[in-house]
C-alpha cells in the first residue's frame, strides 16, 4: 500500500514537474503583441501567437484548460460581430488565423483591429456562441525574438524596410516550428525554436529545397506545414508557395543543414495552400487541405513513406492520391475541433464570413 | 412644476480618448454591488450590436464606461443606461475628418524597361503608408494585344509590406518560374519573352487614412528571355576614390540586381576591418552601387563584403542560380559573403630588395 502510494506519488510529481516547466517559463504582465498572425496550440492551454511586426513568437497561457460545457463555435456575420465588439466597422477587421484549443475545444482567432501600419492586434475567443476578447494587459507569458535579417545587426542600411512575414506555425515535441516569408529575399525559412523560450534562444534557420522531377533544386519557402508521424518516426508534412507537398524527417530540422524535402505531391497549377488538419477515419489516416482555388483536398496520407519521390514528368494531380471535397467552397481557415469534426472560416458567396463546423470526411 | 418627473440622469462623453459618464443620477449612489455592465452598455449604433468591449467604473456617484479602442471616426455609438426608475439614452459619432487623396506610387522596382521572363518580384514604393488586405485586387498585368494575365502573381493573405506598410514586395507565382513544376510545363511562366506589358495599379487602392491614391499607376516593360546565371564577382567593375575625398566607390554589375538586397547586402569595411559608415545611392536601373562616406578617405586597403544573399532579377545568387539543374550543375559552394579587395591611393611601396 505504502509503495503504492509512493509510486503513485512519484508518478504525480513528474507529472507536475514537466506541467511547471512549462508554465514556470511564463510570467504575468502585459503582452505587447506588434500584430497577431499565426496560431498554434501547445499544451496546458499555452497558445503561442506570431507577431511578424515585432518579429517574435509569444507563448500565452490561455488558462482554458478544462472541457467547455458548450463547446458552441459555430458563428455567422463573424466580421460584424468581431466589428461590433472592438466599435468598428466590417472592412476595419481583418482575420488572420483560427486554432482550437484541444483541451477545451473553444475556438480562437488573431485579429488586426484596422488595416494601417497602426491597427490594432486582437486575440478573440469563441465562448458559447459568443466572442470575447482576450484581455492581453495582464497574462502569464513569454515570448522569443526572431531574427530580423541574416545580416550583421550593424547593418542598419536599409534595415528597417525588411520585414518577414511569418506563415505557419506548430508545437511539436518542445519545439516551435515557425515558417517565414521574406519580403527581400526569395528563400525558405524554417525555424526550431526550443520552447520554454530561453534567453538566446532564436531557433535555429533551415534551408529547405525540394527536387523538382529529380532535376530541377531550389530553396523554397513553406507556405503551411503540419507534424505527423510517418513510419513511427516524427516528420512535417509542409506545402511549398509553388504547390508541391513534401515530407521532411524532423530529425534533419538542424541548424546549418540543408535539407531536401521528398516530394510526395503535386497538387496542381493556379493554387495555393492555406491549410492543414490530420485525422484518423475507422483505420486509415487522412491530411485535409483546404486550398485558394482548388477548394478542399481529402489526401490519403497512410504509408507515406511508401511513395516514391516524385521524379518524372507528372500530370497535372501527381503522387500520393486524393479528392476534391464536393461543396466546400471560400473555406479559408481550417482546424481540427474533435476527433470527428473541424472548424471551418468560410467566405460565402455574399461576402458575409461564417464559422462553420464540418463533420471530417 | 406640479408634474414633474424625477430629474433624471444623463449621459456625456468626454475625449479622446473617449470616456461615457452616466452623471446626475440619484440612484447609483444607493445600489449596493450594482452590474455596472448590465445597467450601462455602449454599442455601436445597429440592431442586435453587443456592447463594445470596455471597463466599466463607479467613480464619486458617476458611472464611467472607457471602451477598449478607440472610437473610429464616422461610426455612431449609441450609450443607455436603465437601473430601476432611471433611465438615460445618448448618441455619438466621431467627427470624420475630411481625407484629401495625396498619396501616389513614387516608384516601382526593377527601374529597367526590359526584364527576364523569370522575373521574381517588383516592389512598389509609396509616398505614405497604405492598407492591407487591398493587393490582390488593385494590381494588374496588361499583356499588349492580349488584355489581362490571369493570376501571375503569388497572392498571399500576409501581404509582403515593410513596417511602416509604404512598400509592397509582390511575388511572380513561383510555380510558374520554376523549371519542372506542374504550374510551370501548364500554363508557363507569368510573362513571356518577347511580349510587351503594362502594370496598372488601380487609384482605388485606399491609403492608411482611408484615401484612395491620387492617382493610378502605369509601368511598361518587356520581357526578355529567362536568366539562370549566378551572380558572378568577377564580372562586377569597380571605381575607386581618391584620398581625402569623399568621392563615391562605384560597383558596375553587367545585369540589374535586385534594388532592396542591393541597400544593405555590400559594405565597405577598411584594413582593420571596420565597416566604413556612409551612404548608399542605386542608379542605371540598379546596374551600379554607389557608396559616399561620410568621412574622407584615408589612404590605405579597403574590401566591398558582399552577402552571398545578393539576389538579381530572376532570384540568382552569387555562385547559385535560383533552380540549379542537377543534371548540368555549374555552382560551387560558396561563403557567407565575398570580399572585394580596393586601395584608396597608392600602394605602399614594396621594400627594395637589401643586397646580400
Amino acid at each position: 500500500m505504502t509503495r503504492k502510494l509512493a509510486v503513485t506519488l512519484i508518478a504525480t510529481l513528474t507529472a507536475s514537474a514537466y506541467a511547471a516547466n512549462l508554465t514556470s517559463s511564463l510570467k504575468s504582465g502585459k503582452a505587447e503583441l506588434k500584430s497577431a498572425g499565426p496560431l498554434a496550440f501547445g499544451p496546458e492551454g499555452i497558445l503561442f501567437v506570431g507577431d511578424p511586426l515585432g518579429a517574435q513568437i509569444f507563448a500565452i497561457s490561455t488558462g482554458d484548460t478544462k472541457a467547455a460545457k458548450t463547446a458552441e463555435v459555430e458563428v455567422s456575420g463573424l466580421h460584424e460581430k468581431i466589428a461590433n465588439l472592438l466599435g468598428t466597422t466590417a472592412d476595419q477587421i481583418l482575420v488572420a488565423d483560427l486554432a482550437v484549443n484541444p483541451v477545451s475545444k473553444r475556438a480562437y482567432l488573431s485579429v488586426s483591429r484596422g488595416r494601417g501600419p497602426e491597427a490594432i492586434p486582437v486575440l478573440l475567443r469563441v465562448s458559447g456562441g459568443k466572442l470575447e476578447e482576450v484581455n492581453l494587459s495582464n497574462i502569464a507569458h513569454s515570448k522569443v525574438a526572431l531574427p530580423n535579417a541574416p545580416s550583421p545587426e550593424a547593418k542598419a542600411r536599409g534595415q528597417l524596410l525588411r520585414m518577414e512575414a511569418i506563415t505557419d506555425l506548430a508545437y511539436s515535441d518542445g519545439k516551435v516550428l515557425v515558417a517565414g516569408l521574406s519580403n527581400e529575399e526569395f528563400a525558405s525559412n524554417l525555424r526550431s525554436v526550443p520552447f520554454p523560450f530561453e534567453a538566446a534562444g532564436r531557433g535555429s534557420s533551415i534551408e529547405i529545397y525540394h527536387g523538382n522531377h529529380g532535376r530541377f533544386e531550389t530553396n523554397s519557402p513553406v507556405r503551411t506545414f503540419t507534424p505527423y508521424s510517418i513510419a513511427k518516426k516524427p516528420h512535417i508534412l509542409a506545402a511549398y508557395t509553388c504547390t508541391p507537398l513534401v515530407t521532411i524527417p524532423m530529425s534533419d530540422l538542424e541548424p546549418g543543414k540543408k535539407v531536401m524535402g521528398r516530394t510526395i505531391a503535386e497538387l496542381g497549377n493556379r493554387n495555393r495552400p492555406l491549410d492543414m488538419v490530420v485525422y484518423k477515419k475507422g483505420a486509415n489516416h487522412f491530411v485535409l487541405m483546404n486550398n485558394s482555388s482548388r477548394g478542399v483536398m481529402k489526401i490519403q496520407a497512410d504509408g507515406l513513406e511508401g511513395f516514391e519521390s516524385i521524379k518524372d514528368k507528372v500530370a497535372d494531380k501527381a503522387g500520393v492520391p486524393y479528392e476534391t471535397i464536393a461543396g466546400l467552397k471560400g473555406v479559408e481557415q481550417l482546424d481540427r475541433l474533435d476527433a470527428n469534426t473541424a472548424l471551418m472560416l468560410v467566405r460565402e458567396d455574399s461576402g458575409a464570413m461564417e464559422l462553420k463546423k464540418l463533420a471530417l470526411p | 412644476m406640479l408634474n414633474a418627473q424625477p430629474p433624471q440622469p444623463k449621459i456625456r462623453v468626454d475625449g479622446p480618448p473617449y470616456v461615457f459618464t452616466v452623471v446626475e443620477s440619484s440612484v447609483l449612489v444607493r445600489l449596493r454591488n450594482p452590474n455596472l455592465a448590465a445597467m450601462f452598455r455602449v454599442s455601436v449604433d445597429k440592431p442586435g450590436a453587443e456592447p463594445v468591449a470596455g471597463d466599466h467604473f463607479a467613480d464619486q456617484g458617476t458611472l464611467k464606461f472607457r471602451p477598449r479602442f478607440p472610437l473610429e471616426p464616422g461610426v455612431t455609438y449609441r450609450a443607455v443606461f436603465s437601473v430601476l426608475t432611471e433611465s438615460a439614452e445618448f448618441s455619438y459619432t466621431v467627427p470624420k475628418p475630411v481625407i484629401q487623396r495625396t498619396t501616389v506610387i513614387e516608384k516601382i522596382f526593377p527601374s529597367a524597361a526590359k526584364i527576364p521572363e523569370n522575373q521574381l518580384k517588383l516592389y512598389v514604393h509609396f509616398s505614405a503608408p497604405m492598407s492591407k488586405g487591398e493587393a490582390p485586387k488593385r494590381v494588374h498585368l496588361i499583356e499588349e494585344g492580349k488584355g489581362e494575365v490571369s493570376l501571375p502573381f503569388l497572392e498571399l493573405d500576409e501581404e509582403l509590406w515593410d513596417r511602416e506598410q509604404k512598400r509592397l514586395t509582390i511575388l511572380f507565382d513561383p510555380g510558374r518560374i520554376k523549371r519542372g513544376l506542374v504550374p510551370n510545363k501548364e500554363v508557363g511562366p507569368p510573362i513571356k519573352a518577347g511580349s510587351r506589358y503594362t502594370l496598372v495599379i488601380d487609384a482605388d487602392w485606399k491609403d492608411a487614412k482611408g484615401a484612395p491614391l491620387k492617382e493610378g499607376f502605369k509601368k511598361q516593360f518587356e520581357a526578355g528571355p529567362s536568366d539562370r546565371t549566378p551572380l558572378d564577382p568577377k564580372t562586377w567593375k569597380l571605381l575607386t576614390p581618391s584620398p581625402g575625398t569623399r568621392e563615391a566607390v562605384v560597383l558596375d554589375f553587367p545585369e540589374p540586381v535586385d534594388s532592396a538586397l542591393l541597400m544593405r547586402f555590400i559594405d565597405v569595411a577598411n584594413a582593420r576591418g571596420g565597416l566604413v559608415p556612409g551612404s548608399v545611392a542605386l542608379d542605371n536601373d540598379e546596374t551600379r552601387w554607389i557608396f559616399t562616406p561620410s568621412e574622407n578617405w584615408v589612404e590605405g586597403k579597403y574590401t566591398l563584403e558582399v552577402l552571398s544573399g545578393l539576389e538579381d532579377l530572376a532570384g540568382n545568387r552569387v555562385g547559385r542560380a535560383f533552380d540549379v539543374d542537377v543534371f548540368d550543375r555549374v555552382e560551387k559552394p560558396t561563403a557567407e559573403s565575398h570580399s572585394i579587395p580596393f586601395q584608396v591611393g597608392q600602394a605602399p611601396e614594396a621594400p627594395k630588395p637589401t643586397r646580400p
